[in-house]
This record gives C-alpha cells, structure tokens and sequence, in this order.
C-alpha cells in the first residue's frame, strides 16, 4: 500500500478528559442551543394570528417552561463537571494566570493564529483556549446568575429567592438584568462559533483527535507536549 | 396615652355600633393585604393602639401622589385623613400656612418625638446645597432631616421619594434622589408607583398605624403584599401571552380583541405592583385594562428606560441587540472562512518545507 494511505509513525495516547466532563460538554452543547432558541422567542415571540390557542401544539407557555428546563439541566449538570475537576487533573482547565509560562505560550499560540508564527509549540490543552473557556464560565455564571435572578422574582421567599434575591437590586432594575442576560447569551453563542471553528481547525491542521477527545477522552501527539506534566502532576 | 385616642374609641363618641367597627376592622384587614385570620388581631389593635399621628411632608415631584390618595375607596381618603390617623401636618392638604403652620410642624415634631410617621412624597435635590427645592425657608433636605429625626418610621410615597423619580431622569441637572440616605437610621418604607395605587397608600400607613410595626418588605424596601407581584404574572391579559396571542400596532386586530400587549413594549414583566390584581380607583381598570402598556412606573430608573413603547431586543442602549448579534456572526463566519483558507495555505507551505528538508 502506497505510503500515504498508511503509514506507521509513534504516537502518544493521552487520556484528558473524564466522563464527567465529556457528557457535562454535551449537556452543555444541548442546553446552550435549547436555551438561546427559546430565549430568542421569548423576546420576540411569533405570531399565532391563524391558530387559536387550543388548537395549536406550542405556546409561549410552553417555550417558556423549555427554556427553565433546561435553565435547570444545565445547572445541575455542573456537579458532573465538579466531580471530574475533583477526581480527574486533565479536567482542570483553568489557565495558570499565575505561572510565567501561561502568558508566554500565550502568546506564541496567538502568534501561530494570526499567522505570525509556522506553528506553536504542541499542547494538550492549550493556554489559550484554556483562558477562552475560563471566560465562558465567566458568561455562564452571568447567565446563571441574571436568569435565577429573574425567575425568583416570583417567589422572594423561598431558597432561590433568598439565594438570588439580591440580582436585580445589584444590577439597579429588572430590565437591566433582563439586558445583560440577553446580551451574554449572544456573546456565548459568538464564543461557541469560534470554538467549533478552532477545535475543527485543530484537527485538520494537527490530526491528533482534537475533536474526537470530547467523545473518547484522549487525544494521540506525535510530539511531547508542553504540559503533559499537568497531567500527572510533575508540571509545577 | 388618653390624650391620642384608638379607632375604638373613635366609634364610641360618634355613636357607632360594635358591629360597624368589626365590619370596619375586617375591611381595613383585607386592604392590608392581610389573610382573614388576622381579622382578630387588627380588632385587638384597634381597640387598644392609639391613632397614628402622621406628618406629611412633600419635597421635589409634582403631587400627583396625593391625587391619587384622595381617590382611595377603601378607606375612603376623608375617613383615613379625619377618623384614623392624626394628620399633624400636610404641606397640600392642611387648611393652615404660613408661620403659625411651620410653628405647628415644629411642635409636633417636639410633643411626640420619636412616635409620629413621617410620610414622604417627592425626591431631594442635592445639587447646589439642596437649593433647588425649598419649604419653609430651608432646604427640602432640611426638612427632610429635621422631621425623620423624631420620626418612629418614614413611608416613601412615590417613586420620587422612593427612587429619585422623573427628576432624576438624565442628566438630572438637579442631582434629585430618593429619601433613603436623608433619614439614617429610620426603618423605611418604600412605596414606589407614578403614583402608588391609593389603597395601597392607605393601606401602608394603617399598617403601621394598627400594628406599630413595618409590613414585611423585600429586598428594596417594598411592601411584600402589595409589591410581591409581577403585574405580568397578574394580568388579566396573560393567558394571551402564553397562548402566543400579540397586539402588533395600536389599532391591529390583537388590540381590540385585547390581546397581550407585550410587543407593544409593556414593562408588566419587570414591574412589581399591585395594578393586575387591586386595580385602580375600586378596580375599576389599570393602564394595561385600557390597552396601554404598562410602562413600570414603580421601577428603579423607568425614567430612563425609554422608548417605554419598546421592548428586547429593539430597546436597548446600542440598538437592536438580536440584529447586531446576528451580524456579528456573519462577520464572524467570514473571518472564520479567511482564516482557514489561510491555515490551509499555511499547512501546505509548512509541509513543502518540511519536504524539502527531508530531500537535502
């Protein structure tokens, strides 16, 4: 067989990423389109001139309660991402801020996506992107935050009352939680264009299962990555 | 305590039964929003709590707060002002003015320090020293300062006191703002609205009048049983929101038939007040009943949510939010498109390179 359809070459398998996180990504994938859909609705509900009420399948009502579903899914589903973050390393991927070396490969990673540089040293998880998804967080507690903030409203004195009572307060009216909470949806939704973008990009450029490690957990490197140390620890 | 007399009592002089004062007192329970349970309780307090002196006192806004106090049903406004509080002093509706009237002020504030509820309608200004609203001679701020001192509790009346109101608008050239950090110190009772319902106005004050202590509030300083309700949660027009039933203009068909006016830019999703379940002037309607939006005049900054007539996403600071999102990401398809075309060509000339190595 001629050797570019085969070829035997040394690769290392590295296993990253827990279960936990695996299915908490997915719920994840789900409940962001579910809820943007239906928060988009929400805000600019269609018209159901023709139909009467009884007679047609989904109402406001309904997309409504969709979109706490989900509200509530995605919500609960970070105790998987928690428990994988505690028990598995590869899933703690919150950038060293702290570390010299974070700003430093950085950068170099950048200069790679503005074209400035042939390539980038190899990572398994790299600095950038793990400072792009600390981000997202950051836009989902917005979210979490702004959407309880709101939805308790209706009940001021239950748990989640007392527990996201102070939102809409803090942010000076209902309307403006409303606001941010439409805005960061958009901007997540921007974010996850170019997070598909990059990942997609990753694996055609390197072909070492950057896109397959959210389905099996691992991804196979021809080269000795940078951080393989986080792995196990030895990466102080 | 004989000198301030208790509604009880009240009825005795003027020859009325014990039965009228029961009806009386289970009227007065419903208004404040309490269960029928209660009813025994607000007796008991009848009987026994003296009437309420109150001073009234008005700052930066327009009264409007007092037109629709005076329209209040239940009570009836000349009962409260007559029969059930002690109204010392009132800037609008008191008969005397002038010196004698400020002396007035002065000794009521000295004969019963630290009982009287002080009750507030309009915003301070601050700007300028507080010149830009006057009483007295002094600054409202003054007055302000003066009279919550001896105070036992301030009712902010109106969004203005509550919130800084209209006035404070931007720019507001005025620096007008709410009550709040002018009575330090005193519990206060926010009772937000442009203006507040009348029942609740009087419910509020009777209240404190029976009970000698504030209703339960919540976290901004609100009244739970009248302000415990989003209007949209209230309104009679909801089921024709979660049906997906929508006015699109003033005069399309969804608005006679009295559909949702949602789309129309109603805040009643974000307004907390009684208007979708007391109504107004003994429920006899509420903007959104006469097919107007509701525009959340009982909203922290809802002078500066305009245009009241739009909602998400055309109503927002920097346009509309959905169409700007949509063509950021187009944009955003087109960048991501440039820049593989380039990762590919990138790919290719590292790999011919790469080649070329391996050849020498």
């Amino acid at each position: 067989m001629a050797d570019e359809i085969k070829k035997e070459e040394k690769r290392k398998v590295y296993y990253i990423f827990s279960p936990f996180l695996r299915i908490f990504h997915w719920i994840m994938v789900v409940s962001i389109t579910v809820l943007f859909i239906t928060g988009l609705l929400i805000t600019t509900p269609y018209l159901t001139y023709s139909a009467e009420p009884t007679t047609s399948w989904m109402s406001l009502d309904w997309i409504r309660n969709i979109h706490f579903l989900f509200a509530y899914i995605f919500t609960a589903s970070f105790i998987l991402r928690i428990y994988g973050f505690i028990i598995n390393r590869g899933d703690r991927l919150f950038p060293h801020f702290w570390k010299g070396y974070f700003y430093k490969n950085s950068i170099e990673v950048a200069m790679h996506y503005m074209f400035l540089k042939f390539e980038h040293k190899p990572f398994l998880r790299n600095p950038l992107a793990r400072g792009a998804y600390a981000m997202i967080y950051v836009l989902v507690a917005i979210e979490i935050v702004t959407g309880f903030g709101i939805y308790y409203m209706t009940d001021t004195s239950s748990i989640g009352g007392m527990a996201f009572g102070w939102v809409v307060p803090f942010l000076g009216s209902e309307y403006m939680a409303h606001l941010i909470h439409h805005y960061v949806a958009w901007g997540i939704v921007l974010s996850a264009l170019g997070h598909i973008y990059m990942v997609i990009r990753a694996e055609f450029m390197e072909g070492e299962g950057e896109v397959s490690s959210m389905f099996a957990g691992t991804k196979m490197l021809h080269h000795e990555p940078f951080d393989a140390g986080h792995l196990d620890g030895s990466l102080k | 305590m004989k000198e301030r007399e208790s509604l009880w009592d009240h009825y005795l002089k003027k020859g009325m039964s014990r039965r009228s004062f029961v009806k009386g007192c289970v009227a007065l329970t419903s208004l404040m929003g309490l269960s029928t349970d209660m009813v025994g309780k607000v007796v008991e307090a009848a009987e026994k709590t003296p009437l309420p002196v109150v001073v009234w006192i008005h700052g930066h806004e327009c009264t409007g707060c007092d037109e629709s106090f005076i329209r209040s049903g239940s009570p009836l406004t000349s009962d409260l002002v007559l029969n059930e509080i002690a109204l010392e002093y009132d800037h609008l509706l008191s008969a005397g003015c002038g010196e004698p009237f400020e002396a007035h002020l002065d000794a009521t504030i000295q004969k019963y320090y630290g009982k009287y509820i002080l009750a507030v309608e309009g915003a301070t200004t601050t700007k300028d020293g507080g010149v830009y609203c006057m009483s007295g001679g002094h600054t409202f701020s003054h007055l302000l300062k003066k009279a919550s001192a001896g105070a036992c509790a301030v009712v902010a009346y109106g969004s203005c006191a509550a919130y800084g109101g209209i006035q404070a608008a931007k720019p507001n050239p005025t620096a007008s703002s709410g009550i709040g950090s002018f009575v330090s110190g005193k519990p206060v009772v926010n009772v937000p609205g442009c203006p507040p319902i009348p029942e609740v106005m009087t419910g509020v004050i009777m209240h404190l009048a029976l009970f000698g202590q504030l209703p339960p509030l919540d976290s901004e300083g609100r009244p739970k049983q009248f302000y415990g309700n989003r209007i949209h949660d209230t309104c009679y027009r909801r089921p024709f929101f979660d049906a997906g039933m929508f006015a699109e203009t003033f005069d399309d068909k969804g608005a006679k038939a009295g559909w949702c006016l949602y789309k129309l830019g109603c805040r009643g999703p974000e307004t907390y007040n009684s208007c979708g379940n007391l109504r107004w002037f003994q429920g006899m309607s509420y903007p959104i009943q006469s097919g107007a939006p509701c525009i959340g005049c009982s909203n922290k900054h809802f002078w500066d949510e305009d245009p009241l007539l739009e909602r998400m996403p055309k109503y927002a600071p920097v346009g509309n939010v959905d169409k700007i999102g949509a063509v950021a990401a187009g944009a955003m398809a087109v960048g991501v498109a440039a820049h593989a075309v380039v990762s590919i060509a990138q790919k290719n000339m590292k790999e011919a390179k790469e080649l070329e190595n391996k050849k020498e």
